[in-house]
């Protein structure tokens, strides 16, 4: 059995991204092993919101993703120190077919569930029938990035089998995502959704307990099946919504690390005051700040109003102005812009919104908008999240910018549920931030959400053109032409303004430095299983 | 007397079921539908309808109203206020881990609010216009001027810069550990009670002020009594009927409205509850809350009424 990259050149340098987030930090000392580990304590850590549910299916929110991380075990994973390698999890070794429609993987041998169950191949299947074909009622968001599958079995208790009616450049990218946990099946044939409140997973640590609102905690789990892991003996998250005061927590020792992100202004007072006893590891993101234009609903069923408004803002200017309060910096079109997907500026500099000449593109919106039949503008409610980084900030600058077209836009923040529930499950909306945030920069990821029908299309919109392209880029191995692909996605929906990018995150990950052996991933839904990191004394 | 306290305790019984039966059609007429956000939706909100009406089924959302209502009241008449939608914890077992720190949070903050607020609007008014007078109306328009969460943040700022010590972010009941409770309530009751003893304060020097002006204390001062017995016998109790009014009903605010400072300092409290518990239209928990918080408010005022009634005899008498 040999590894996949030896047998597919070409899926290897799909998976192969560039390899600088990696380069900067093994540049900055953050190497692993250079101390010899020690064993105990609690990791102190905080966020700034509740999950809506526990089921990490189900969500896409750090607010889960962070919590319950560290509870479960994946088929594959990102390797913790070299973004974005992948290796097993709970695989310990896998095999490609040659016509690339067959994949299987064999198991590690002993592990178990939390509640004592066995881990088999049986557990996995179920896990990956639920995301990629999921009962009725239950909600599935990433199933559109499995479409080529086609059928998972388990021919035994350690092998587990994935059919593919295509080829697929991502799948195994996609196995090896945070989001997909592998559950007990018994649980499941009870109930789908039951992992939305209850968690029995197989992870380094083991749920302690939650109060929603207020903490979460994990303790080790002694059956973890990685020897000798984890160092830890458990970790805490405290819950604040409030930015400042989880600045102040770190400020004050009260929690040792905020995973997301930090402001730059916060971040510079917290290294003030506590010099080396602080760690500040800066890395790109892969996620993006935007907004969801509901293309069902009046005036935005006229492309003319959507361009008007993705040509109102100076994209260029907001990166200056809100990268030290928030982070956000980078102009880009769907795609990072550093990843090797991502369009090339000269191209990108071309399509509507992304003009460097701010007036120019303020004339046209005004022009559009005229003809569209709003030449004094309109009012319309863009609806946010009620978390402050980046959300609010941004949508202050988004609101100002409209206004010097004449559009008068209400911000109302909301509650991550109801923020959730308006944008993804309802629709209930004219204009919402909608972040687009993946665990890594793959095509399938960032795309799909533009796929006719995909629950994370917030916009409604369906153009088959872009559904074609979307399927056809999924199943082309040879990265040039698949890049061809994405880049004529990227200018149909943006020509069109059936969704409208604002600019691209990077990250302050903040912790004391007594946190050890934790590599900052260019996002914060990776790498959040604890099972390397441990506590050095003061 | 007696018949006094039977009278107001008798007029609890319909003021709990209208607030029962506000609380539970006003939570069946706002925008929404619970079965939606539990379902969550598949495929941009496209659920299959048998789906959504087995879940109202389960949730008894197919009955009519009425029988819905019923329902409700009986549990609530045994203390059962159903299982939140959000968490799947029963509303009492969610409560109960907020409810402490709230009503510690409101005892300490009134506790606060009266020591400090009575003598100073006391003095305030026997003081009137002296530089007395002019510091305690400068420092109590100061507690109604400033926002509480600005001096819950500008506390916890302080705290960090200049002693590098930050608030514990968890609750600790009084009863587990003395001291970290301490250190973790003293801000916040500091932050509340500034902002109540300055709404206090002023109500009780205004008060004082009218009652100082009444006939009776002018007899009191033609018959040569000292000072300290004038204000405080004869004037203080009689000017103290709105204050207690004041004190009861922000007592009750404080338990189920403090969500801004709540937030500041990460208390897990009953404001930020219900706050989240309408976002997320969790209908067993809004009506749990807001009828327990209508309920603390009409114990409340039932104990200030008496109060009246034991500082004002026309009251019983009436």
């Amino acid at each position: 059995m040999r590894p996949l990259l030896r047998r597919q050149p070409f899926l290897a340098s799909v998976l192969v991204i560039a390899l600088t987030v990696g380069s900067l930090l093994a540049g900055a000392g953050l190497a692993p092993a250079a101390e010899t580990p020690r064993r105990g304590g609690v990791l102190l850590a905080v966020i700034g919101a509740d999950p809506p549910s526990l089921d990490a299916h189900q969500e896409s929110t750090f607010a889960n993703i962070e919590l319950v991380a560290p509870l479960y075990s994946t088929l594959l994973q990102l390797d913790p120190y070299h973004y974005p390698k992948i290796i097993g999890d709970l695989a310990t070794e896998w095999k490609i077919a040659p016509d690339g429609l067959t994949y299987t993987f064999k198991l590690h041998s002993g592990v178990k569930f939390h509640d004592g169950s066995p881990l088999t191949a049986a557990d996995v299947k179920a896990t990956y029938d639920k995301i990629i074909f999921p009962p009725q009622g239950v909600r599935s968001i990433r199933k559109n990035a499995y479409t080529a599958v086609t059928a998972i079995e388990a021919p035994d208790s350690s092998t587990v089998v994935f059919k593919l009616k295509f080829p697929s450049a991502s799948l195994l990218a996609n196995l090896a995502s945070p989001w997909n946990v592998i559950y007990p099946k018994k649980y499941l044939d009870q109930d789908p959704n039951y992992f939305k409140t209850h968690v029995v997973g197989s992870g380094p640590f083991k749920l302690k307990g939650y109060t929603r609102g207020s903490t979460f905690e994990g303790e080790r789990n002694p059956d973890y099946f990685v020897k000798d892991r984890p160092y830890l003996d458990g970790y805490k998250f405290y819950i604040s919504p409030e930015t400042s005061v989880r600045a102040a927590a770190i400020r004050s020792g009260r929690a040792w690390i905020e995973f997301r992100h930090l402001p730059t202004a916060e971040v510079e007072a917290i290294k003030k005051q506590l010099g080396d006893k602080i760690t500040v590891q800066e890395t790109p993101m892969t996620g993006q700040w935007g907004v969801a234009i509901n293309n069902t609903v009046k005036p935005f069923t006229d492309v003319r109003v959507r361009k008007a408004l993705t040509l109102g803002i100076d994209r260029y200017t907001m990166g200056k102005v809100l990268y030290s309060l928030t982070g956000l910096k980078n102009v880009g079109g769907l795609i990072r812009p550093d990843s090797e997907w991502g369009m090339a500026a000269a191209e990108l500099e071309k399509l509507p919104g992304f003009w460097r000449d701010a007036e120019k593109s303020r004339a046209e919106a005004k022009h559009l908008l005229a003809e569209a039949g709003y030449p004094n503008g309109f009012k319309v409610v863009l609806k946010n999240r009620n978390v402050k980084l980046p959300y609010q900030d941004f949508a202050v600058f988004l609101i100002q910018e409209w206004r010097k077209i004449g559009i008068d836009v209400e911000n109302r923040p909301l509650e991550t549920a109801a923020w959730f529930n308006d944008g993804q499950n309802t629709g209930n909306f004219e204009l919402i931030v909608a972040p687009t945030v993946e665990f890594m920069d793959d095509p399938d990821q960032f795309l799909g959400r533009y796929a006719t029908g995909s629950t994370q299309n917030w916009g409604r919109f369906s153009d088959p053109q872009v559904d074609d392209l979307f399927s056809r880029q999924a199943r082309t191995l040879d990265p040039v032409e698949r890049k061809k692909l994405i880049n004529q996605i990227e200018k149909i929906v943006l020509e069109n303004a059936y969704s409208m990018p604002g600019l691209w995150w990077t990250r302050n990950l903040v912790h004391w430095t007594k946190v050890k052996n934790y590599v900052a991933p260019p996002n914060h839904y990776t790498n959040q299983k604890l099972q390397d990191v441990w506590l050095a004394e003061e | 007397m007696r018949t006094y306290v039977a009278k107001r305790l008798l007029l609890i019984v319909p003021t709990l079921l209208g607030v029962a039966a506000l609380v539970f059609f006003i939570m069946r007429v706002i925008p929404g539908d619970v079965t939606l956000l539990i379902l969550g939706g598949d495929q941009a909100g496209r659920i299959d309808p048998a789906q959504i009406a087995a879940m109202k089924h389960q949730l008894g959302l197919d009955q009519p109203l009425l029988v819905q209502f019923g329902t409700w009241l009986w549990g609530v008449l045994r203390f059962d206020f159903g299982t939140s939608l959000w968490t799947g914890q029963s509303v009492i077992d969610e409560l109960l881990i907020r409810l402490p720190l709230s009503l510690e949070l409101a005892l300490l903050a009134s506790m606060v609010s009266v020591l400090i607020a009575i003598p100073l609007g006391m003095l305030a008014a026997v003081r009137q216009d002296s530089w007395v007078d002019y510091v305690v109306r400068v420092v109590s328009i100061g507690g109604l001027a400033i926002p509480s969460f600005w001096v819950g943040i500008l506390c916890i700022l302080l705290l960090v810069i200049y002693f590098g010590w930050g608030p514990p972010l968890e609750f600790t009941p009084p009863w587990v550990d003395p001291w970290a409770n301490f250190q973790q309530m003293v801000w916040p009751v500091v932050t509340v009670g500034y902002r109540y003893a300055a709404v206090t304060t002023r109500m009780t020097r205004s008060t004082v002020l009218e009652v100082l002006r009444e006939d009776y204390i002018r007899t009191a001062w033609a018959k040569g009594l000292r000072e300290r017995v004038v204000v405080v016998r004869h004037a203080l109790k009689n000017a103290m009927l709105p204050v207690i009014t004041l004190i009861g009903t922000e007592f009750a605010f404080l338990i189920g409205g403090l969500v801004v400072t709540e937030t500041v300092f990460t208390l897990n409290g009953v404001g930020r509850f219900v706050v989240d518990a309408v976002a997320h239209r969790d209908y067993p928990v809004v009506q749990a809350l807001v009828f327990l918080i209508a309920f603390s408010f009409v114990i409340v005022n039932l104990l200030v009424d008496l109060t009246y009634a034991w500082l004002d005899p026309r009251i019983r008498y009436r």
